[in-house]
């Protein structure tokens, strides 16, 4: 039985911070249907900001778990994250316009077997496990399917491994230019799984605060949307993907300036080529 | 018969691309501060070992690599589906892979000098400006070397896989190499200078890693530099081997039989086992454990 160290106390109730994430990024993600309404890619760019929605839930999760002294576990939670939710995304956007609600049910299945397996198999015992690994597998099957289909404009899995490539002058289908053919779906597994676990990973430690964590978890989620929005170019159209490439960029830079702005009021000092200034007593 | 020697050249060609990428890897993550290191320069502070000594710590190397090689090898494949030269779409892949690596370098900094502000650790700015830029310009040449090399696997071997899993299966194995060879240079023989030889670790002493260099104070720089020296190369020549190896045994012995390449990887692993357990036994005949230092006696 692992005992609960309370860290950064205060701040937005988690509950609050689940049901914004899990509302907010299901919303997101459908809203990248506007593309198949109104025949345009103009909409991908939801499904990125269904990702960063789904990211600050997520930070917020594994503060919570790893708060029963899983130091070193913090990038391990990520990865079990993104790991259940890849397969979950990959087989609820089998099922076309249900694909984000069977995702969510699919992955908290998924999750629930592993939070049972690290309960009573590996004997973690540790009383928050089964609910945070749901709601991780959630967050990270929603993170895939998100930034999926910002990369090429569906959530649908006949988007997900149809590419085209130009041939004689012809346009033709190939499977190896699509996001599955190409594992440009590895490629988002990796910025999910580091971008959920890096802000809570980053800002450990007595003085973690909230607010400054949350902001670094937005602040990836749109570093990771810049990144899919350059890969989006071979897949959709190029305006469409300078749309959501701009919009990554502003969300980025506003979240990093934040950030920083947060870290300064949080730090000791803010020095600028200073010596160490040694405590009263020496050490 | 050309073909087997054709292979053999890319082999070592990919090979040294590999070494190349093994000591730039682990230099970045010693200047960083990044895995086994980091849980000392994270506890200084707090039992009261004030230092400027850069602290980044993304992840695990593995998974940190994995992600900044799968990257730049996902937006190379990316610019090459959109007809760019492979050359051109690999340079651009990994700078871009380096932009992101740099801004969660500042990010890690920031967030944990400012979660330790009780312990009086500030937060030094010229260590962001001048390291995260040097953690970017070797870890370009990490990232950039094995999508190179994975792109030469893909087109020159024909490996079956698209080149962005290529990337995440040799990033996470570069930053194991890295992990496990160069990071006990650093971590286990530059922090502890203070230390008298065969002293080992007690408790008491931890967090007490070496801040004083031979002139002011010591940076993650002058780490760089003793990385540079013994772990940046040990870490090379075993992602160089490895990568060598795992490519050769297919290229010379696929030909024979299917099993062939399956039996001489067992045969590798079991003379590195031998040779392996040889140096250990050697060195703890010849190095420890610590006796009184010999007097001349004339």
């Amino acid at each position: 039985m692992s005992v609960k160290v309370e860290v950064g106390a205060g701040g937005i109730p988690h509950n609050q911070i689940l049901i914004y994430g899990l509302v907010g990024s299901l919303v997101l993600i459908y809203l990248t249907y506007l593309n198949t309404i109104t025949n345009t890619q103009y909409f991908s760019f939801f499904g990125g900001l269904a990702a960063v929605a789904a990211l600050i839930w997520g930070t917020d999760t594994i503060k919570h778990l790893c708060s029963y002294g899983l130091g070193t576990g913090v990038p391990s939670a990520g990865m079990i994250a993104l790991g259940s939710g890849v397969v979950a995304a990959i087989f609820g956007a089998t099922t076309g316009i249900f694909a984000p609600i069977v995702t969510i049910i699919v992955a908290a299945i998924i999750g629930a077997v592993a939070g049972l397996m690290a309960n009573h198999v590996v004997r973690m015992d540790i009383p928050v496990m089964i609910v945070s690994l749901i709601e991780l597998a959630i967050v990270g099957a929603m993170t895939v399917l998100g930034l999926t289909a910002m990369a090429c404009g569906t959530f649908e899995f006949l988007g997900m491994i149809t590419g085209t490539v130009e041939f004689l002058g012809f346009t033709v289908q190939t499977y190896e230019t699509s996001v599955i053919g190409g594992s440009i779906v590895a490629v988002i597994f990796m910025l999910g799984a580091i971008a959920i676990q890096h802000s809570f990973n980053a800002c450990l430690g007595p003085g973690e605060k909230q607010d400054r964590t949350l902001m670094l978890a937005a602040e990836c989620g749109f570093l990771s949307m810049i990144t899919v929005a350059i890969i989006s170019f071979a897949f959709i159209g190029f305006l469409p993907a300078l749309v959501a490439l701009l919009i990554s960029i502003i969300g980025w830079i506003y979240t990093y300036v934040k950030y920083i702005e947060l870290s300064k009021r949080d730090a000791y000092a803010w020095l600028d080529a200073k010596p160490i200034l040694e405590p009263k007593g020496g050490a | 018969m050309e073909e087997i020697v054709f292979g053999i050249g890319i082999t070592a060609l990919a090979g040294a691309l590999a070494t190349v990428a093994g000591a730039a890897e682990d230099t970045e993550s010693d200047i960083g501060s990044q895995g086994d290191p980091n849980s000392q320069v994270q506890l200084a502070p707090q039992m009261g070992y004030i230092h400027r000594i850069f602290n980044k710590a993304v992840a695990g190397e593995p998974p940190a690599y994995g992600l900044w090689v799968a990257l730049g090898a996902g937006l190379a494949w990316a610019f090459m589906a959109m007809q760019i030269n492979p050359i051109l779409a690999i340079v651009l892949g990994s700078a871009l892979a380096v932009f992101v690596q740099g801004v969660y370098a500042t990010t890690a900094y920031l967030g944990r000098t400012a979660s330790l502000a009780k312990f009086g650790q500030p937060v030094y700015i010229d260590i962001l400006k001048s390291m995260t830029t040097v953690t970017m310009a070797h870890a370009f040449v990490a990232i950039f070397t094995t999508v190179a090399m994975c792109h030469l696997m893909i087109g020159a071997l024909g490996h079956p896989f698209p080149l962005p899993l290529l990337g995440l299966v040799w990033g996470i194995a570069l930053g194991a190499a890295g992990s496990a060879t160069g990071n006990p240079f650093y971590g286990k023989e530059r922090q502890y200078q203070e230390q008298k030889f065969g002293a080992g670790v007690p408790i008491s002493a931890s967090g007490n890693i070496v801040r004083y260099a031979e002139a002011g104070q010591r940076n993650s720089l002058d780490n760089g530099f003793f990385s540079a020296k013994l772990g940046g190369p040990a870490s090379g020549i075993c992602f160089g081997l490895i990568v060598f190896f795992e490519l050769w045994r297919t290229v010379v012995f696929e030909e024979l039989s299917i099993w062939g390449p399956i039996i001489v990887g067992i045969v590798v692993i079991l003379v590195f086992a031998i040779i392996d357990r040889y140096i250990e036994v050697w060195a703890r005949k010849n190095f420890g454990p610590y006796t009184a230092p010999e007097e001349a006696s004339t």
